[in-house]
């Protein structure tokens, strides 16, 4: 991006940073939508169907699940607490907390893709399947997503990029991150519980 | 701020215009109501095309005004407010940009006639779907799509009928729609049609998987259409149909005739006759329905089905017989009973809605057909 | 008039005023630029050629209809044909045409900003484009579309490889505008020059704020529609097929929730050129700015309630058809407005009636017109009979040709000179105005009667009691279709023999006419300051920091 070349001062950096997180706000509220259509089609088919779960199908383990949830819910404080020791510029401390999200990150998707494979349903076996592999599928390459954008800001922290007032890339990072959770907790309830 | 136009607002010439614009208002409006404008319509055959009219016309009485106005308005003030040889080349307009009691009057009324359209449109929606009260004294049928045809099943009748809908007049129908289900090896039967009848204002989705019931009573004698309307495939433009409302006497006579004929068909069954088939006749019904899928040309000119020119003389039609050449009987046993082949499903002559007299001729026909 | 300034620091430095070096390159210059300007321009070319071949198909379509029974086109030639024409004109043509075409080329200007907020993201947007369109016309080789652009299941579950080629090239174009929204919305909040508080900011640019905002909302509905399908189609996941359990009508929920605020985007930007050309030519200031700006939005948020409309006959329940018929009624009424104020705007001006203003003239003939039919429409029993019948082929030829369509042509002569430095033979431009005005009428008035009468739509052949207005309808395309050359010839003639044009060929106010035609890369030499609104004709330009010479008087 050309910014990176021309020194802002501050408040030319604060106006571009503004820019960009209400972007991305706007981009992580397109991406709500795309999730909340198919949650729209889960929905409708469940109601729409004379019989449910349809025959066949098997409900998943809300356990695993709940535990999994927790893995996820957990990377969320531990990323939360990796903005605050940017924020008093404490890499170290930052590393700890991002290496900490990454790897609970990991465990979560480990844990979706134990699920996966024990699972008797199949994406094109039934109603069921199909939203439940579409969204929790959708759901996981997000995750997977996140991950990479962890990596990448880790990277660029550990070479100086951030300041504890310049550092656009890993708010984005964060939200997205918390982001992710907001979407499993109504993907947890959609399929587990509910 | 000065206002170019000096301090009236709306002068002589604008009220001129204002009433020329009232008096074409007028006029189109009684066109609308006193002519009235239904006469240009489609028979009203059933008891709520009236309504459906009466909305209509309630619609365009209004919209008629609004027209009249806008592109009047539009029209003399472009004429009228033109910038004129003598002004400065930067003249301005004037620069009243708003009037409360103008803008309140034109967010109000319309969004007024709006409530009242909705009131009564709301009025008319039930009479299309069976009520509890109407539904128990009305007589319920089916019409099922298929590809490409309307299917209908009568209480009582173990056959259905197919493409022509019979009904007596004054007798309230609650039909359950829907489209056929079943798919084969080749063919996925399981589209969307729709079932419009123009003359009776009448149309609902034919959607496989739901039957949605709607609710007429014929109020005309006569022979009215039936349309699809929803895109369902390569013989969409050729789904038609007919209604047919009797009197109830021609009616009754048309279910017993049925009647027998079921009972009839049930003895035996009537090899097709070939005789008297009038090509002229058969050439007209190639041209309305297999043109669909068949070229009358040389075999390899297929379309969905193979090319049929020279049907009789060409060994090279390889499907018809083991590699002899094809006889009338051969042709009319697969126009009657449909064919599966590597090219698909020809459907039967039923599916065809083609009668045994329409075989005839399309046999006679084919037969004209030589290199 | 006080000047409503946000900070001192604000006057003092002003926030984006730093001007790059310029690009250098060939390539950098004229296919991978980050300008703005020059990436309106690459959306004008291939928006351009997407209308001609549409444009095409459409004339193809006519000549198959001219006769009950004609062989131009085979049954399914003719179903590919009008569904790739409706899908090239939605999303190829009229979409890009309006946000990536007009709102690059004209919203950053109005703003007085240097570019977008987000420059290589609006390269990217583009160059999403041709490949959609590669796609969409591509997949005629191997079993173009035939349910419409529609494409209901389960039929189009059934169809060939080209259904899934479709799927491929609206998901990217929907990325692309998806994309365009947002970049447009940040720019429009954030990027305003300093004193441009909201209600000093052009209509155009309201305009292109709530289009902005229903191009990502809505089309990330449409993403997850289309991904459905397309993995139905490919992996057999069920979601739609009744056989499988699924439900078609739920792929008309998912799918009209896009493509109800879909047309909105496809008119808003329209409306937007309209309240900018009006007062330009009538030389006053616009009637009720306020109404107009906050109507557009209003408009904005009630496209996502009326959806269903769409589907009356679908087997809805009773309270869904009476819901939806309501709030597409009341929708009718923020747009009723604007076309009053519009009218009113005329009244007491110093009207000169070039090009753009006849262009808007015909566009709120035909689009009032189309709004009536519209209204017509939203009553559910007038609906039952209408739905899928040429009445309704005719009210979106309405909407979308006389009012979309003639709203960019508008747009197109108005902002000729401020893009390319020349202005257009403006007798060639009353010629294509009246022709195609008349042509239009002719081709699309008959069609109420038939849909009337009892036509359906996509029909290859019809009941020959049709066949003599169809015959009419088929001439008349025909010379439609004629008079987009006189339009073509003017375009190109201009570039040699279209005079010179200055800033301001036609005295407007707003801020992309007080720079130079055809404006520079880094657009204001100094970013302006905003005093006042842009529309208080016999007032002092509203600006600091322009060149007052600059804004001279018309000469056209």
């Amino acid at each position: 991006m050309a910014s990176h070349a021309i020194a802002m001062d501050d408040l030319q950096y604060k106006e571009v940073a503004g820019q960009r997180l209400l972007g991305f706000l706007f981009f992580l509220i397109s991406d709500c939508v795309i999730f909340g259509s198919f949650i729209f089609v889960y929905l409708y088919d469940r109601h729409a169907s004379p019989v449910w779960p349809p025959a066949g199908a098997e409900r998943p383990d809300v356990y695993l699940a709940a535990v999994n949830s927790i893995v996820l819910f957990g990377s969320g404080a531990t990323m939360h607490y990796a903005m605050e020791a940017i924020r008093h510029a404490n890499t170290r401390r930052f590393t700890a907390f991002t290496v900490a999200t990454i790897i609970l990150g990991l465990m979560f998707l480990s844990g979706q893709a134990y699920e996966y494979t024990h699972l008797h349903d199949t994406w094109a076996g039934n109603l069921f399947g199909a939203s439940f592999f579409t969204l929790t599928g959708m759901h996981g390459f997000h995750v997977f997503v996140g991950v990479i954008f962890l990596i990448t800001v880790l990277i660029q922290t550990l070479r100086g990029t951030y300041t504890p007032h310049r550092h656009f890339g890993l708010t984005a990072a964060t939200l997205y991150w918390h982001f992710v959770d907001v979407i499993w907790v109504a993907l947890f309830f959609l399929f587990y519980v509910y | 701020m000065k206002d170019h136009q000096g301090e009236h607002f709306l002068d002589a010439g604008f009220w001129r215009a204002f009433w020329v614009m009232a008096v074409i208002s007028v006029l189109l409006m009684a066109v609308v109501v006193v002519y009235p404008i239904d006469r240009w319509f489609l028979p009203e055959a059933s008891t709520v095309s009236t309504k459906i009219d009466f909305l209509f016309k309630f619609s365009m009485f209004f919209g008629v005004p609004i027209l009249v106005y806008v592109n009047g308005f539009l029209i003399y003030f472009s004429l009228r407010y033109r910038r004129s040889k003598n002004d400065h080349p930067d003249a301005v307009g004037s620069a009243i940009h708003d009037h409360r009691a103008l803008e309140t009057w034109w967010t109000i009324i319309p969004a007024l006639l709006m409530v009242v359209l909705a009131v009564l449109s709301y009025f008319v929606i039930p009479l299309y779907y069976p009520t509890n009260q109407v539904a128990a004294s009305a007589v319920t049928m089916e019409a099922i799509g298929h590809k490409f045809y309307f299917e209908f099943r009568y209480p009582g009748l173990k056959n259905s009928v197919l493409n022509e809908m019979h009904l007596p007049i004054g007798v309230p129908v609650t039909l359950d729609i829907t489209s056929y289900e079943q798919s084969t090896d080749t063919e996925n039967e399981a589209v969307i049609h729709s079932f419009w009848v123009p003359e009776f204002r009448l149309k609902q989705d034919m959607v496989p998987g739901m039957v949605v019931p709607i609710h007429f009573t014929p109020s005309e004698l006569g022979t009215f259409h039936i349309v699809c309307s929803e895109f369902c495939g390569l013989g969409h433009s050729h789904m038609w149909g007919k209604v047919i409302v009797q009197s109830r006497a021609d009616f009754d006579k048309w279910y017993a005739d049925q009647q027998r004929a079921e009972l009839a068909s049930a003895a035996g069954v009537r090899p097709i006759s070939l005789a008297g088939g009038n090509p002229a006749a058969g050439e007209t019904l190639f041209n309305s329905k297999c043109v669909v899928c068949h070229n009358a040309a040389p075999f390899a000119q297929r379309k969905v089905g193979p090319g049929l020119g020279n049907l009789f003389h060409d060994a090279g039609h390889p499907r018809l017989v083991n590699g002899k050449e094809a006889t009338p009987e051969d042709v009319a046993e697969i126009i009657e009973h449909g064919a599966h082949g590597d090219m698909g499903v020809m459907p039967d002559m039923r599916a065809n809605g083609l009668t045994p007299k329409d075989v005839a001729n399309l046999v006679a026909y084919l037969q004209t057909l030589r290199k | 008039m006080e000047p409503i300034i946000h900070s001192t620091v604000e006057v003092g430095r002003v926030p984006s005023g730093h001007i790059h070096p310029p690009p250098d390159t060939f390539i950098k210059k004229y296919v991978f630029s980050l300008d703005h300007k020059v990436i309106a321009v690459q959306y004008f070319i291939t928006s351009g050629l997407f209308f001609v071949l549409a444009g095409l198909l459409a004339e193809l379509m006519r000549a198959q209809l001219a006769g009950p029974n004609n062989h131009v086109l085979s049954a399914t030639t003719y179903n590919e044909a009008y569904s790739v024409h409706g899908s090239a004109m939605v999303w190829l043509v009229v979409i890009p045409l309006l946000t990536g075409a007009f709102g690059n080329l004209v919203m950053p200007l109005q703003i007085g900003a240097r570019d977008v907020a987000f420059p290589w993201l609006n390269m990217i947007s583009f160059w999403l484009f041709p490949p959609a369109g590669i796609l969409l016309f591509g997949s005629f080789l191997f079993g173009a579309p035939q349910a419409g652009w529609t494409e209901y299941p389960p039929i189009s579950l059934q169809m060939p490889f080209g259904t899934s080629m479709w799927c491929m090239a609206i998901f990217l174009i929907g990325v692309s505008s998806t994309i365009t929204g947002i970049n447009f919305l940040v720019t429009i909040i954030k990027m305003r020059a300093p004193g441009m508080t909201w209600t000093r900011t052009p209509l155009f640019v309201w305009a292109t704020g709530v289009t902005a905002f229903l191009s990502f909302i809505a089309t990330a509905n449409l993403s997850a529609a289309l991904a459905g399908l397309f993995i139905e189609r490919t992996f057999g996941v069920p979601f739609y097929d009744p056989l499988r359990g699924g439900s078609p009508v739920l792929w008309q929920h998912v799918f009209w929730f896009y493509s109800h605020p879909a047309v909105y985007i496809m008119i808003l930007p329209a409306f937007g050129i309209v309240s900018e050309i009006i007062p330009t030519f009538a030389r006053r200031p616009i009637f009720g700015y306020k109404a107009i700006a906050y109507s557009s939005v209003s408009i904005g948020l009630l496209s996502f309630m009326v959806w269903a409309h769409h589907m009356f006959t679908s087997g809805l329940q009773h309270w869904e058809q009476f819901l939806f018929m309501a709030l597409t009624m009341i929708i009718a009424v923020p747009t009723g407005i604007k076309i009053f104020s519009w009218i009113a705007t005329l009244w007491g001006g110093k009207i000169r009636l070039s090009s753009p203003l006849l262009f808007v003239l015909g566009f709120l003939s035909t689009f009032t017109f189309g709004g009536v039919t519209g209204i017509l429409l939203a009553s559910v029993p007038v609906d039952i009979h209408e739905h899928a019948s040429y009445f309704v082929v005719a009210h979106l030829h309405y909407v979308l040709f006389g009012g979309s369509m003639f709203g960019i042509f508008a747009g197109v002569y108005y902002w000729w000179p401020k893009m390319t430095g020349r202005m257009l033979d403006e007798r060639l431009g009353k010629w294509h105005f009246w022709l195609m005005f008349i042509s239009f009428n002719a081709t699309f008035l008959p069609m109420h009667w038939i849909g009337l009468q009892g036509m359906p739509r996509r029909v290859a052949f019809y009941d020959p009691i049709y066949a003599s207005t169809n015959l009419f309808v088929s001439i008349s395309a025909f010379v439609l279709g004629l008079s987009m050359l006189i339009f073509a010839y003017n375009a190109l003639r201009s570039a040699k023999h279209g005079e010179v044009a200055g800033p301001n060929p036609w005295g407007a106010r707003t801020l992309e006419w007080m720079i130079p035609s055809p404006a520079p890369y880094y657009n204001f030499a100094d970013i302006p300051i905003v005093l006042s609104g842009p529309y208080e004709y016999g007032t002092p330009l509203p600006y600091a920091n322009v060149t007052q010479d600059h804004a001279t008087v018309p000469l056209h």
